[in-house]
């Protein structure tokens, strides 16, 4: 098997097909800290792709309440499982051998999905989810079992849960890719973006089997399997709402608590990202270093980054996003100027962010957090297009205006 | 040297009873299933066997029973659990009939849920344009193979899940326009509801399996007893660049493969066999019996020789090595 570097893992692993699919790559950073769980993403997305005969059960997007709940139910704790019954003990990082730029989170000593099957029988190690598995999504989430005494307080919260939304990772080392027999399955060379071709699908489900964040999805009607095509019409600006310009996902667009910013970044033969400072997702991910891949030990080098929840136990938060979680938690606790500029940029517009400028505004505030004094500055961070121009201008401080009581007495 | 000589005079003897052996197989056509060469032969019917698994013309149809194993060498790998198949054959009015029959304790018959899988079964040809017998393994550049693929859910029809699912409550569907049945608005033709059970395929090397655009190919499978039978159908002749070429006369080769759906097999995870010889004889179905009473008396004939040959060479051996 070809060997290809993940820098997620900080090392080289094992893939059935040499890396460098991609020149740009569809991105993300979720954040989880402001998620309220409307589904409003969830049902922007079924409206839009899934809504017909035979996708009944598929919910590309979703929304799902941890530690418990998941779509398909228990999807995550099954292939955790399996990975460490195929190496028991072993599944392990090491924080101290790390690198900025080629090993951000340190090193997984542990064995990828790629590297706990045996390349004749599977090329990834995983299991079909039976029906019964997607039938019921949340099913019993949100249902309180205790109520700890003397309530919740931060740091870490002794009742927790939180919301985990979840699409299709468009990963830079799919394994719905590597496991299909038929080489139905694709990644776009312009925008890394992962589609199963509807013509060449045999429906065999070896997609379903591989992938372990369970998003590739059967089709009984059509006898296929479908998956997140991440909007490409409106990623691609061929979608004629967007008027040529690059505009974000519909799972993206209709997010009302503005957790989601989505873009296309450059990455190198390597599927490194090519250092592009100016674009937030850059700065999200590889400077501030706040926003961190979903179960990276699995080794897709997935491309959804979540800004881990704050009051969740951290060896449950190290286990999902490996071990940048404590930093990543510290810089998100007291961000920066520039993070905290670039964080209102989320939903700031339908339009694909690729850069972004920052004016300096007066100091407006200040507070104390675990014991650190934060300033806040109400600076303008200004987004701009593929081409560099503006597409939109948003403050630190959120422009409020004080309704006249006249109005009061309609 | 004298021992030399001896081994010598016992591999030529090994030799000749072997090329003998070879030679009364051939000559009266015999199809003992432990042979490494397996025959199969079609008959002229003396009436048309359709595509019912359970038509009477099967009944004086010699079967061979063909011995099939995993698919080990390849990605995805798998299979195995179906150990033989039975295969007759009989060609009536220019048209070949292949039925094939194998142990299955489960009628798995729809691809529904996310978990099921359909049983299958395919029967492999040289294409007719090849130069050489192809590789088993799904062809090779100068000579190409020709696969008709029998599935228990294509036979059975592709449904919508409200349609199997009568209970379940459904708001409603915006539209069901083909165009919103994503694979067959893009022509894929296992999403087809109108696809017939067989799907005739051509292939010219391992992951290059491709539908034909010829399909002229017809089917009907049966379940009954824990085992399926299925019938296979196609005119002498075909429009199919690649497709398999029959004639009274001929002798082309034959390969049986099986896909057990309750144990998760599908592609390449399948019971397969070599290649055998199909011959197409000109003359109706022999005998009208049972059995072949001319092959039960070779083969007991041959056991008897056999036997005493191989107690005449070890008696032969003993002695020599007493010296």
């Amino acid at each position: 098997m070809p060997k290809v570097y993940n820098w997620q893992l900080g090392r080289e692993m094992d893939y059935r097909f040499e890396g460098g699919a991609a020149k740009r790559q569809f991105a993300a950073v979720f954040n989880i800290n402001r998620c309220i769980a409307c589904q409003t993403c969830s049902m922007a997305c079924k409206s839009t792709w899934t809504f017909s005969p035979g996708q009944e059960l598929m919910w590309w997007n979703n929304v799902e309440t941890k530690p418990y709940g998941g779509y398909p139910n228990h999807w995550d704790v099954n292939i955790l499982e399996l990975q460490e019954k195929a190496n028991p003990g072993g599944q392990v990082w090491d924080p101290a051998k790390k690198d900025p730029k080629t090993a951000p989170y340190g090193t997984f000593d542990g064995k990828t999905i790629f590297e706990t099957a045996d390349g004749v029988n599977t090329m990834a190690t995983g299991y079909i989810p039976p029906e019964a598995d997607w039938k019921a999504p949340n099913i019993h989430e949100d249902t309180s079992t205790a109520i700890p005494a003397g309530g919740a307080s931060l740091p870490e919260h002794a009742g927790w849960f939180f919301y985990l939304q979840r699409i299709c990772n468009h990963c830079t080392y799919p394994a719905c890719l590597a496991a299909c027999p038929r080489n139905a399955i694709y990644k776009r060379e312009e925008d890394g973006i992962v589609l199963i071709d509807q013509n060449r699908c045999r429906g065999y489900r070896k997609c379903v089997e591989a992938c372990p964040y369970k998003k590739s999805m059967y089709r009984p009607s059509t006898r296929t399997s479908e998956k997140c095509i991440a909007c490409y019409p409106r990623v691609e600006a061929s979608d004629p709402l967007t008027e040529g310009l690059p505009m974000e996902t519909r799972c993206m667009t209709a997010c009302v608590g503005k957790i989601r910013l989505q873009g296309l970044v450059q990455v190198d033969a390597n599927g490194e990202w090519i250092e592009d400072r100016k674009n937030p997702l850059y700065y999200l991910v590889h400077v501030a270093k706040i926003a961190l891949p979903l179960y990276p030990q699995f080794g897709t080098q997935p491309n959804v980054y979540y800004i881990p929840p704050r009051w969740v136990p951290r060896p449950y938060l190290r286990q999902m996003f490996g071990p940048g979680v404590d930093d990543a938690i510290a810089a998100y606790t007291n961000p920066t100027r520039e993070t905290l500029a670039v964080l209102q940029l989320f939903r700031a517009s339908q339009r694909i962010v690729f850069g972004y400028r920052i004016e300096q505004g007066p100091k407006t505030g200040e507070l104390n957090v675990g014991g650190q004094t934060r300033e806040i500055f109400n600076d303008t961070i200004i987004g701009l297009d593929s081409n560099g121009g503006e597409i939109v201008r948003v403050t630190v401080d959120e422009p409020t205006a004080e309704r006249p009581g006249q109005l009061n007495s309609l | 040297m004298l021992l030399e000589l001896v081994k010598r005079r016992r591999i030529a003897v090994g030799v000749v009873a072997v090329l003998a052996l070879a030679g009364v197989l051939q000559f009266t056509n015999t199809n003992p299933a432990v042979s490494q060469t397996l025959y199969l032969t079609a008959y002229e019917s003396g009436k048309d066997p359709g595509l019912n698994p359970s038509n009477g013309a099967w009944k004086d149809a010699v079967a061979v029973r063909v011995p099939l194993t995993a698919q080990l060498g390849s990605y995805a790998a798998g299979g195995g659990t179906v150990q033989t198949v039975s295969a007759k054959a009989l060609h009536y009015n220019d048209t070949l009939y292949v039925r094939v029959e194998w142990k299955d304790a489960t009628q798995d018959d729809a691809s529904t849920r996310v978990e099921d899988f359909s049983d299958a079964v395919a029967l492999e040809f040289p294409a007719k344009t090849a130069s050489t017998v192809p590789s088993v393994c799904m062809g090779q550049a100068d000579a190409g193979v020709n696969i008709w693929h029998w599935r228990a859910d294509s036979d059975a029809g592709l449904k919508d899940p409200v349609e199997i699912y009568t209970g379940a409550s459904v708001d409603g569907y915006p539209s069901t326009d083909t165009l919103f049945y994503t694979a067959r608005a893009a022509g894929n033709p296992y999403a087809n509801p109108d696809l017939g059970a067989v799907q005739t395929l051509v292939s010219q090397a391992f992951g290059q399996l491709t539908t034909s655009t010829v399909q002229d190919v017809q089917g009907k499978g049966a379940w009954a007893n824990d085992a399926w039978a299925v019938v296979f159908a196609r005119p002498y002749t075909s429009e199919g660049p690649d497709h398999a070429g029959f004639g009274a006369g001929a002798r082309t080769d034959i390969a049986f493969a099986v896909w057990d759906g309750s144990q998760d097999e599908r592609n390449g995870m399948k019971s397969a066999s070599q290649f055998i010889t199909l011959s197409i004889a000109g003359a109706k179905v022999p005998g009208g019996g049972g059995f072949n009473s001319t092959a039960v008396i070779l083969g007991a004939a041959m056991l008897i020789g056999f036997t005493a040959l191989g107690i005449g060479l070890g008696v032969y051996g003993y002695r020599e090595g007493k010296r």
